[in-house]
């Protein structure tokens, strides 16, 4: 019984053969509709922050430098490639291609930035607004953009207030002089 | 079985101006707003009435009437029916009595909202803490809003966990923070006598994330989707599918029939993929790596059926609130059932050559014996629940997207071992395909995949949605807020009940069982960790769980 | 001319364990439906931890003990006649000494697990110790066999008692005793239970690293080479020829069956637990028992 069981088993495992792939040496190419990493179109872009605003990583950040000039920062590094900025661009600027051999040891390689000249309106963030009937998916912020580009955050959307007094009252809180034993 | 309004009527006979009022916003949801004082009354009466504990939601309120607001959830499963009792107390003295006594699978959520809001349950048997970490100050509770979502207290090295007292003439084995069996961190540790275990003490919620504290302030509702999708590895349909249902259900928002259906069709391939996953697992735990590597070549053309249809192998990312974004093609529907023919036809052999093998019956038969009556009163979930004679199954209880119209049967066995949870994760992973089959069969086509929202979602409606999960069955509750953004939500993963069951399942068993034990649970700390604080500091609680193994494994009695 | 011999007997065991090693794995790997690492991948996995940094996790017992588990081995292999050929040492140890040296290897793991202090490391040397208390009779008896048949302790008689003495019943039981256990020999599934990976992270070895842990590992594929040689020797002796070197060469092809049926075993197999394990060690002592008893009838 149990030697038929294991010689069984030998058998069903010869059928499938060797089945992992030489990867690395043989390149396996993405599907169709793969969500590999995203690329930005800036002839179409139009600057409008719709993705800075859905993402969920919060990997898009954006600034005006000026009344002319808008920055738009795409930080792959924590990108989760969800794809949601392709699905709501309006002007379908965003595609996501299908590459996804992205480790590298030098980030700004996966990260894209474009400085966009805005004409007139830049402040309102209607012409997003203006393409979705969503009402879910409406823009949260809508005007003047100050991402810190060089630290790779956005703002926050409220600024709480904590009273760093709290720390004080707090019992039970010491530091040990020497770490370990 | 009671009815809705039969529940009510009860309540209020037996507990009169303790119940202050009723709200059942549809058919299959009612919230109950109690006094707290009959908090635990009224808890064991709903139990007693056919209730399941599903899980506690604390919220902090002080904005709006200076109270921490507290809701204990159960299940009717029988009548498809959802009871959250909602009760608040006062924020400058917040305590309650703990249904922990009577309801022991609430001892978590209660020891959560000690941690996490500063409430006070007067009565729980363990009043340790659970989530923040050893060197987390006292008296700031991350999940009260003046504290704000990146706070990140200096760390103290000196503070360590307590462990329970360990038996007499017991030693302790550490399994964990780093062990092979977890694949995340946590620690258990296993009192030993000899090799046979007498007793074990858990110490998790190594890497919470905060996301429910991140996602209630920083991110707005279409984007929670995909956080939430992140809380698991393994089952982010799930998480993401229950979310959205939460959010619909509290929004009252009606998707189309259609994504429905394909909800169902990417719930069922998760289940399919992860019970392989899982099954490998189990295998590689008692040390059988031909079964782990076979499943799991049976399961990389789900994972690749998964990148073809979704652009992702796992984190699909394809359900938001209104829907699903990608719809089912008629190429990718052929596609579907090439794929699943083919799983069917090699997990029968697989299961042949498993099922007959009386090597891993030795290793599996008898192990993690865990009563019905305890089960029942744990309130333990999914498979774990299943295998041991319990005959729940959100999907046939409560049914959610297209369930209603599918049959599929739920197994359930009565050897309440390990052995059992095998058969029942193959036996799913049949049904799972029969509900695909079905899907695609009888998928309706009614509109778009999307549905639009026509005016923002009112504030402070609550919402709670289940989905039954790979390895259980997820709540997630959600009260809506201002801004297009959730003012609370709560994620229960199905190991959040299942791990306060591994010490009963532990108990009398050999040390070399601890793997398989632990892991017939499918536990994933990742779920269970998820959690408010964000960034515990996660270089001091290394040092400290480093030290604190150190110590334990020079700690021979 | 003597010496020569001896010296061949090591150098063909240490250049070849690791390559049997590797065929194991790389048969492992297919039975998983894997490609699986290239043959040569033990020598690299040997010189890689060679070339690490040796940390010490306890006393001198922790560095002493990889170096006596090497050189009990070896000496044990020294003695033992390869190519069915006694050499020049052969006739100064008997089967005694050869267990007694074999044991001394099981002990100088034990000796490092318990030096460590490590928890996982004494449950694994628990579990070792019961290994080796069950299954060392198997491997006596198997000596006994060949010295009860020739009437003396010497390793020549006893190892090729087959070879001199021909085929009995009590050899026919032996033999599945011996194939029975030999899983437990290799510390190999369903037997592996001192090492579990899974449970106690790899066990008695758990603080090892570098240069010490390599002198472990070449010590474990030296005693999985020298139980499958030992199995030839005993009870395959029927391609024997004239020539040294064909002799040999035979013998690492039988060998390298053997190995086959190691990696087979040990892929179709979860592992058992210590309890399940040692209700099976003794009923093979008690089988192993029961051949000896039959060759003092002379069946």
């Amino acid at each position: 019984m149990w030697l038929t069981s294991k010689i069984k088993q030998v058998l069903m495992v010869a059928k499938p053969g060797v089945v992992t792939l030489k990867y690395p040496f043989v390149p396996r190419p993405a599907p169709e509709n793969f969500r590999g990493q995203p690329y930005w179109d800036h002839h179409k872009c139009i600057g409008c922050g719709g993705c800075a605003s859905h993402c969920p990583a919060r990997t898009i950040l954006v600034r005006d430098l000026c009344q002319e000039l808008r920055v738009m920062v795409y930080d792959g590094s924590r990108c989760t490639y969800c794809g949601r900025c392709a699905d709501v661009c309006p002007e379908k600027a965003i595609t996501m291609t299908d590459r996804y051999e992205l480790a590298t040891g030098d980030k700004n390689d996966i990260n894209e930035t474009m400085e966009l000249f805005m004409a007139t309106c830049q402040r309102c963030g209607r012409c997003y607004d203006h393409e979705t009937t969503n009402a879910i998916d409406k823009m949260t912020r809508i005007g003047y953009k100050y991402d810190n580009l060089e630290m790779r955050a956005v703002l926050p959307v409220s600024s709480e207030q904590f009273d760093m007094k709290l720390y004080e009252k707090t019992e039970k809180f010491k530091r040990p002089e020497k770490m370990g034993e | 079985m009671p009815t809705k309004d039969q529940i009510i009527k009860t309540l209020k006979d037996r507990f009169g101006s303790a119940v202050i009022g009723s709200e059942s916003p549809k058919p299959e949801r009612l919230f109950v707003d109690i006094k707290s004082g009959k908090v635990r009354d009224i808890s064991n009466e709903l139990v007693a009435m056919g209730g399941r504990y599903l899980v506690s939601v604390g919220y902090d309120s002080i904005a709006d009437n200076g109270a921490l607001g507290m809701i204990h959830t159960f299940a009717f499963d029988r009548d498809s029916l959802y009871i959250g009792i909602r009760t608040s107390v006062p924020a400058d003295n917040p305590v309650m009595d703990s249904i922990t006594p009577d309801i022991p699978n609430a001892g978590w959520s209660e020891r959560e909202y000690a941690d996490l809001l500063g409430m006070k349950f007067t009565g729980h048997p363990k009043p340790k803490r659970l989530i923040l970490a050893d060197d987390w100050p006292e008296g700031i509770y991350p999940l009260r809003k003046e504290v704000p979502w990146n706070l990140m207290p200096p760390a103290a090295e000196d503070v360590a966990y307590q462990l329970d007292e360990c038996p007499e003439g017991c030693s302790i084995i550490p399994v964990g923070p780093y062990h092979p069996t977890l694949h995340e961190p946590a620690h258990f540790a296993v009192y030993v006598d000899g090799e046979t275990i007498k007793g074990s003490d858990y110490r998790g919620f190594m890497t919470h994330r905060g996301i429910e504290k991140l996602c209630q302030t920083q991110l707005t509702y279409n984007e929670v989707p995909f956080v939430a999708e992140r809380i698991c590895g393994i089952c982010g349909s799930v998480h993401a599918t229950s979310y959205a249902q939460a959010v619909e259900s509290a929004a009252d928002i009606t998707i189309s029939r259609r994504a429905e259906y394909i909800r169902t069709i990417m719930l069922e391939i998760e289940r399919i993929h992860s019970h392989l996953l899982w099954l490998g697992l189990a295998g590689h735990l008692i040390g059988f790596d031909t079964v782990f590597m076979q499943s799991w070549r049976i399961r990389e053309p789900i994972m690749w059926l998964g990148e073809r249809m979704t652009g992702n192998r796992k984190t699909y990312g394809m359900i938001v609130i209104g829907g699903v974004r990608r719809d089912i093609t008629p190429e990718i529907k052929d596609d579907i059932l090439n794929v699943i023919q083919k799983v069917e036809e090699e997990l029968l052999v697989v299961q042949k050559a498993i099922v007959g093998d009386t090597a891993i019956h030795r290793r599996t038969k008898g192990v993690g014996y865990v009563s019905t009556q305890d089960v029942v009163k744990w309130s333990l979930v999914g498979p774990v629940a299943r295998a041991r004679g319990v005959d729940i199954d959100v999907r046939r209880d409560h049914p959610y997207a297209a369930y209603d119209e599918m049959k599929f049967d739920v197994p359930v066995f009565n050897s309440n071992d390990v052995w059992a949870t095998v058969l029942v994760r193959i036996l799913e992973v049949f049904e799972a395909i029969k509900i695909i089959r079905q899907c695609l069969d009888k998928m309706p086509n009614d509109g778009p995949v999307l549905t639009e929202l026509a005016a923002p979602i009112e504030p402070m409606r609550h919402g709670i949605a289940a989905v039954e999960a790979p390895r259980g069955e997820v709540v997630h509750y959600v009260i809506t807020g201002k801004e297009n953004s959730p003012e609370r939500w709560r994620v229960r993963a199905p190991t959040y009940p299942n791990l306060q069951g591994v010490p009963l399942m532990l108990l009398n068993n050999q040390l070399a069982d601890v793997p398989i034990i632990i892991g017939s649970i499918d536990p994933c700390f990742s779920c269970t960790d998820r959690m408010e604080v964000v960034d515990i500091r996660t270089g001091g609680v290394k040092v400290l769980a480093q030290d604190e193994l150190e110590t334990l494994s020079r700690q021979i009695k | 001319m003597d010496i020569l011999i001896v010296v061949a007997n090591i150098v063909i065991f240490l250049a070849c364990a690791p390559f049997f090693e590797g065929i194991v794995r790389k048969l492992t790997a297919k039975v998983h439906s894997r490609q699986g690492p290239p043959l040569i991948q033990p020598y690299l996995d040997l010189l890689k931890l060679l070339g690490k940094e040796s940390i010490t996790a306890g006393n001198w017992a922790f560095k002493l003990a990889p170096m006596m588990a090497l050189a009990s081995i070896i000496t044990a292999i020294a003695f033992i006649p390869l190519g069915y050929t006694t050499n020049y040492l052969t006739q100064y140890g008997d089967i005694i000494s050869v267990v007694y040296l074999l044991t001394l290897g099981g002990v100088s793991v034990l000796l490092g697990a318990l030096s460590s202090k490590n928890t996982y490391a004494m449950v694994g040397a628990s579990r070792e110790m019961i290994t080796m208390i069950m299954v060392e009779p198997v491997l006596a008896m198997t000596f006994i066999l060949g010295a009860v048949k020739s009437k003396g302790l010497a390793i020549d008689a006893a190892v090729f008692s087959t070879l001199n003495n021909g085929y009995g019943w009590s050899y026919v039981l032996m033999l599945v005793v011996f194939l029975m256990a030999l899983q437990a020999f290799v510390a190999k599934q369903p037997f592996d239970i001192a090492e579990a990976e899974v449970e106690i992270l790899e066990g008695p070895f758990i603080e090892y690293s570098g240069p010490n842990f390599a002198m472990f590992k070449y010590y474990l594929m030296l005693k999985q080479m020298f139980y499958a040689s030992l199995f030839v020797a005993v009870f395959i002796p029927f391609l024997a020829t004239g020539s040294y070197l064909l002799n040999v060469l035979i013998q690492l092809v039988e060998i390298l069956v053997v190995f086959v049926l190691i990696a087979l075993t040990a892929s179709t197999n979860p592992r058992l637990r210590i309890d399940q394990a040692m209700k099976y060690y003794a009923v093979l002592i008690v089988m192993s028992l029961a051949a000896v008893g039959l060759t003092a009838y002379g069946i």
